[in-house]
């Protein structure tokens, strides 16, 4: 077996002074050139998570490694954001052309590989626009391609496709499901979706809220190239997605259960007195 | 029906067509605001000499007086000395708020604790009156061109420095997050990323800093050693020169609106990102 690239161990992660805990006991390997989605309600912790592996802020309990190493944010782990989040004060070329000084790679290179990439997503013609001239879904692109052009051994996405409409969000899949067979980086996905879980990723990890944790983790037995052939009107598509509402559904009896345990207590205790 | 496909959809319009649409549209909107604020300065001038005739020429002078005063005062030289004084000191006094403020603004946005520590003080000082300060800029600096630049100083560095300071410390945290996320350190994060962010909230507080040194010099040159425009002023109101105290007023006016208007237009060229098409 492959040494994981990304590997998390009973990760605990607690905020505001340990009044919140966002993460409890959470555990799953990320193996190189796998494409992983985390799904769960709101709230259950997933941007954490991705926050975690980035490096961004430290879990108070557990180990993370992505490559062996204490994570930080560098040359080998890039994210793709809900919103865009493009600089709105440089062109869309100059937006990969930061992320790429920030690599290290000198002027003349960064341009002509902020124009490939913009290529590779089908924006060449935007180079020299700003982000308020492109609508969300191009936006969401050009986030897209500023991740790839730093070609990281670890893409993050979190939600990426969210905020986009229907359709818009359909072709971007395919062109991260293209994208990722030719380049093979590891992803670590963060949706909503069950049905985007199922469709891109080799296994997913289901988490459940309040405190956040894992659910379970399943594997998504389909053939690659999905984009090609695609699965979701096979019978093997529609078990796993019942399997995983079924899951969710339990989730929420639980939620229920949790709801009718707090209204036996009287209800002054719980609402704020008026005024 | 094959006929139907190849024409053009009727109601179609060509992008001339409609960029000259828009160009008439808007050349008629200008030529009648500019119509309405000639109508205005005419009643204007009209009710000065309506004034004039009803009160006297103490209460108002007669425009063609003003005029008459402008043309002595210009040709002679008076005013283009009190000018020169006077943008001397604002001149200054700006550019010594505008760095010193902008660069104080940038520590106290960019490191919070030195914010915290200098809040207080920042916060007395920025609501004491500026003219509680003129006595002690006196015994410091004297009274002449030194102590009216300190003072004008004094007027412009709090709002540059506390618009600096916010523009910064509000700097779109999602930003900074993608910058951080990017492996962006924290020099390159306050140069690309908040610095940028803050340019807009620093514009506006430079544009507040220089309306205020303009009242500043004017303060400056009334209450220290008479000088300048302001010094100009004076010497009319005291005389009761009401004609020639008009026409030094005309040229502060001129001189306030030019300058915020080369503000507003520079804050609109480096902001022309956030502009709309
Ligand atoms: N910076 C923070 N300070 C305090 N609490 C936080 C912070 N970030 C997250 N939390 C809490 O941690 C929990 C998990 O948040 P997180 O944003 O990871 O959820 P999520 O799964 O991404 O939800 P969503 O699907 O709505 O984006 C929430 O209860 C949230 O209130
Ligand atoms: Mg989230």
């Amino acid at each position: 077996m492959t040494e994981p690239l990304i590997a998390l161990q009973h990760v605990g992660k607690l905020f505001g002074d340990g009044l919140v805990r966002a993460l409890s006991d959470v555990s799953f390997d990320v193996r190189p050139g796998e494409f992983i989605s985390l799904v769960g309600p709101s709230g259950c912790g997933k941007t954490t998570l991705l926050r975690i592996i980035n490096g961004l802020i430290t879990p108070e309990e557990g180990s993370v490694t992505v490559m062996g190493r204490k994570p930080e944010p560098g040359p080998d782990l890039a994210m793709v954001f809900q919103s865009a989040r493009l600089l709105p004060w440089r062109t869309v070329s100059g937006n990969i052309e930061f992320a790429l000084a920030l690599r290290g790679h000198d002027k003349a290179e960064r341009r002509q590989r902020a124009l490939a990439l913009l290529g590779a997503v089908g924006l060449r013609d935007f180079a020299d626009a700003f982000p308020h001239q492109l609508s969300g879904g191009m936006q969401q692109r050009v986030g897209l391609a500023r991740a790839l052009a730093v070609e990281p051994k670890v893409l993050l996405m979190d939600e990426p496709f969210a905020a986009l409409d229907a359709m818009t969000r359909e072709v971007l899949r395919r062109e991260l499901l293209q994208m990722w067979a030719r380049r093979r980086m590891a992803i670590v996905f963060v949706t909503h979706d069950i049905d985007e879980a199922v469709y891109l990723s080799q296994r997913i990890v289901l988490l459940r809220p309040r405190p956040g944790r894992i659910d379970e983790v399943v594997d998504v037995d389909l053939p690659e190239q999905r984009w090609e052939d695609d699965p979701r009107a096979t019978p093997a598509f529609a078990a796993l997605r019942n399997h995983l509402w079924d899951r969710i559904h339990a989730m929420a009896r639980d939620g229920e259960a949790l709801e009718e345990l707090a209204g036996a207590f009287p209800i002054e205790s719980i609402e704020k007195p008026e005024r | 029906m094959s006929e139907e496909t190849v024409r053009a959809a009727p109601g179609t319009v060509s992008v001339a067509e409609l960029e000259a649409r828009g160009r008439k549209r808007r050349q008629r909107e200008g030529t009648l605001v500019l119509g309405a604020q000639i109508l205005l300065g005419l009643g204007l001038i009209a009710s000065m000499y309506v004034l004039n005739a009803t009160s006297g020429k103490l209460f108002m002078p007669r425009p063609d007086d003003v005029l008459a005063q402008s043309i002595k005062l210009w040709s002679d030289g008076t005013m283009l000395k009190a000018l020169g004084e006077s943008l001397t000191v604002l001149v200054f006094g700006f550019l010594l708020s505008a760095v010193t403020g902008s660069l104080g603004g940038a520590i106290l946005g960019g490191f919070r604790p030195v914010s915290r520590v200098l809040d207080p003080y920042v916060n007395a000082l920025n609501s004491t009156p500026g003219a509680a300060f003129i006595p002690l800029i006196i015994v410091w600096f004297g009274l002449y061109t030194e102590a009216k630049v300190v003072l004008v100083w004094n007027a412009a560095f709090f709002p540059i420095l506390i618009n600096t300071a916010s523009g910064i410390a509000n700097a779109d945290r999602e930003l900074v997050e993608m910058g951080r996320a990017f492996g962006a350190r924290r020099t390159t994060l306050f140069w690309n990323v908040m610095l940028p962010d803050a340019l807009p909230s620093i514009l506006s507080g430079l544009r507040i800093g220089a309306a205020i040194s303009t009242v500043g010099t004017v303060i400056a040159e009334l209450t220290m050693a008479q000088s300048g425009l302001g010094g100009l002023l004076a010497q009319a109101g005291n005389r009761f020169q009401m004609d020639k105290y008009f026409a030094v007023v005309i040229v502060l006016m001129a001189l306030g609106t030019a300058i915020t208007a080369g503000l507003r237009f520079a804050e609109r060229r480096i902001g022309a990102w956030r502009v709309t098409t």
